[in-house]
């Protein structure tokens, strides 16, 4: 893992507004779908979105590690994790991951059961996602990911039973009239 | 709050279109009744579901219904109804769009949003002194949501709670048994509102380096976190057992609020093919 002040081109006593300006500068420069989804793009989004949360979660930054390597922290983080959790303190738990740098799929499970916690739905799905993505046979990852995306399944097939617009030129005209003014002409 | 709460009117019968229409219709006389034809332009659908939503939970009747010709339709009549809580989303009309200029004011510096924010200033205080909690807790959440967005903060759950935290307030019409749940209700369903808003919006701000929290997600998952979250917003929906109107408001629900995406989807394609 490299310096996130590096990897954003940015001081270390950078203000808050540089920072970002910064990390939106690269995103438009490196995001997937602005380069025909390249895999490199990919990559190096995910070490930008890496860096520009480590900065912002004022995660300490130590020099060497390798992702996924674990003699970064001790045992007893995830041990303090799983407690705080067990007890639905999810906030502590959160407290402690984010100090935690170095991101394991053990670290994005954890994530994502404390975010789910505090009804950060979005970042609990994304982490439940990695979680399984790094590690692919691992049940326990893939049943949370499931918990986590069951509602959105029935949902969605509850809402193509209804279909979808048939004639969306008209409906664009109508649609735009609608929210100009009063207008359901017809 | 941005026009997204639409009904899907390919799917809505003669009966219902009337309704649902005579409804708006309603929520337009009241707001040009109370508070001056100038505040009817900033009406839009949104408020219309609210009514609906509401008036079912408490089962509220009509209070008065008719015909009438009006400013945007001059040459023939059109039914209208409206009871206690249209009155209601028409002052939360104002308490949303004052803000809401004022929002654009701060943002792009624009005099004409700043003029028009002072137009409004008069029934905005009027709405405040009505609903002097209300309006407290949604300055506040727009303040909070303002510093947010300054701050660049990427986790898109943040900003997308806050303002479901505004229109979760806003359903939660009365102190009493049905509070929560509509909070709830309204919370989940303010959240998808801001999420489509900023995933519609993605694209555009990523080049123009605009802030979007959505930017930090690989947009190939966006269709599903949408899913996620109405799939949220239709499980508190469920608690609220609804009755009256129950297929107009499950039109909008599981339909209608998708139109804007869908809209955008098909003119992204087409421009792909040109």
């Amino acid at each position: 893992m490299s310096d996130p002040y590096e990897i954003l081109g940015v001081e270390r006593d950078a203000s808050e507004e540089e920072i970002s300006k910064a990390y939106r500068r690269l995103a438009k420069k490196y995001h997937p779908d602005l380069n025909n989804g390249d895999v490199n793009s990919t990559k190096k989004m995910s070490e930008l979105n890496n860096a520009y949360e480590n900065i912002k979660n004022g995660t300490p930054y130590n020099g060497n590690y390798q992702q996924g390597y674990n003699s970064g922290y001790s045992f007893s983080d995830f041990q303090s994790v799983k407690r705080y959790i067990s007890v639905g303190q999810y906030v502590q738990a959160l407290n402690i991951l984010g100090s935690m740098s170095d991101k394991s799929s053990q670290w994005y499970y954890y994530s994502a059961v404390a975010n789910a916690g505090v009804g950060n739905r979005i970042t609990a799905v994304n982490h439940a996602q990695m979680a399984v993505n790094m590690d692919p046979y691992n049940q326990e990852y893939k049943r949370i990911l499931n918990v986590l995306q069951n509602g959105g399944r029935t949902y969605q097939q509850r809402s193509q039973s209804f279909g979808g617009l048939e004639d969306i030129g008209t409906m664009c005209v109508r649609f735009a009239l609608l929210n100009m003014f009063c207008c359901w002409c017809c | 709050m941005f026009g997204y709460v639409t009904a899907n009117r390919e799917k809505l019968n003669e009966e219902q279109e009337r309704y649902y229409r005579a409804c708006y219709c309603g929520l337009c006389r009241t707001l040009g009744k109370e508070h001056g034809a100038k505040s009817r332009i900033t009406l839009n659908y949104d408020m219309t579901f609210l009514v609906l939503v509401l008036s079912s939970v408490y089962n509220v009747k009509v209070v008065e219904k008719g015909e009438e010709r009006c400013i945007a339709h001059p040459l023939s009549k059109h039914d209208y109804w409206y009871n206690d809580i249209t009155k209601y989303a028409g002052d939360m009309n104002i308490l949303l769009t004052y803000f809401n200029f004022l929002d654009d004011w701060k943002d792009d510096k624009s005099l004409v949003s700043l003029a028009e924010a002072k137009v409004y200033e008069k029934e905005f205080n009027q709405v405040s002194k009505k609903y002097p909690d209300k309006a407290g807790y949604v300055k506040e959440k727009l303040k909070e949501l303002s510093i947010i967005e300054k701050k660049g903060i990427m986790n898109p759950d943040i900003p997308g709670n806050c303002f479901g935290d505004i229109l979760g307030e806003i359903f939660a019409y009365k102190d009493d048994e049905n509070k929560d749940k509509l909070r709830e209700f309204g919370k989940t369903l303010g959240k998808f509102i801001y999420i489509m808003d900023a995933v519609l919006d993605f694209k555009d701000d990523l080049k123009k380096e605009r802030y979007n929290p959505m930017i930090g997600t690989p947009s190939n998952t966006y269709k599903d976190i949408l899913n996620i979250l109405m799939g949220d917003c239709t499980e508190k929906y469920e608690s609220l057992n609804i009755e009256k109107d129950k297929e107009l408001i499950e039109n909008i629900l599981y339909s209608g609020v998708w139109i804007k995406y869908q809209i955008k989807k098909a003119k992204e394609k087409e421009s792909d093919n040109e």
